[in-house]
């Protein structure tokens, strides 16, 4: 069983009321903005702004494992063998 | 069983169109294909009656003005995807109107709603039951209420949109025999519903 409301015999909305909805600009502007390539469009505008979180992140733990590693090779591996060596 | 349409010198299809209106149309739509701004003339054809569409489903005018916009985004995205089937362009147009409006039911959990004239109630009163009585109507909502919303889809485009069965197959997804099929089965469950509850 549906649940169901029966509207007998009520009128259509007025074709004023109908037209003031009507926006084929605003269409387009949409139409534009939903078939963009996704390289042309700036990543703060995507729609679901957690890839964009995402994104961020995994650059941000990039850099951190980058410059821990920098540090690592910076550093003398053993200063025993260093003063053996001279 | 089987029903013969009645009154079928003076049911009007609505929706038909000729052949010089469809080939128009056509170019409309191949015009549409190659440049999207040429879709306004579409647009403009066909917002009211898709408006009214939703809304005689929804009966709320905002809900119906986000759907109406959703029906022409997704009509525009894919038109290069269109392919003519023998029915209007606003058949296809109308099946876009119809998933999204049952995905808008699905989302929000609201009760449907239709929207009819009381002509409407009498025709398929007529086709259901031998004689007319007068508390046909009341008998014949009561019993409508009792199938299920794929059910009561297709009588409202058959019988309160007056929908030929090959619009009414294209809008729902089915062939056109398999609309008249299950068109008639709902109209046999109609008939059982009212037989076995007769106060229904």
């Amino acid at each position: 069983m549906t649940d169901i409301n029966f509207n007998i015999d009520k009128p259509d909305l007025p074709d004023e009321q109908i037209n003031k909805h009507k926006d084929f600009k605003k269409l387009m502007h949409k139409y534009q903005t939903a078939t963009k390539p996704l390289y042309k469009t700036p990543l703060y505008r995507y729609k679901n702004k957690r890839v964009f979180i995402i994104i961020l992140l995994i650059l941000l733990i990039m850099f951190i494992i980058i410059e821990v590693m920098e540090k690592k090779g910076e550093q003398p591996i053993n200063p025993a063998i260093e003063e053996q060596t001279k | 069983m089987h029903y013969k349409i009645k009154n079928n010198k003076t049911q009007v299809n609505l929706h038909h169109k000729n052949d010089t209106a469809l080939k128009r149309e056509m170019q409309q739509v191949e015009a549409a294909k190659a440049n999207p701004a040429q879709f306004d003339v579409l647009y403009e054809n066909y917002f009211k009656s898709i408006f009214v569409f939703i809304y005689r489903r929804t009966g709320n005018e905002e809900v119906s003005a986000d759907i109406t916009s959703q029906v022409f985004l997704k009509a525009l995205i894919n038109i290069k995807k269109y392919e003519f089937k023998g029915v209007p362009f606003s058949a296809w147009l109308f099946r876009i109107a119809f998933n999204e409006i049952n995905m808008y039911f699905r989302k929000n959990n609201a009760n449907r709603i239709i929207s009819l004239e009381q002509s409407n109630i009498n025709q398929i009163v007529q086709e259901v039951q031998e004689e007319d009585n007068v508390q046909a109507l009341e008998r014949m909502i009561a019993a409508l209420k009792q199938l299920d919303s794929d059910g009561i889809q297709l009588i409202e485009l058959r019988f309160f949109e007056k929908r030929s069965f090959a619009e009414v197959g294209q809008i729902v997804g089915i062939t056109e025999n398999n609309a008249k099929v299950k068109v008639y089965r709902i109209l046999d469950k109609l008939k059982k519903i009212l037989q076995v509850n007769p106060k229904c």
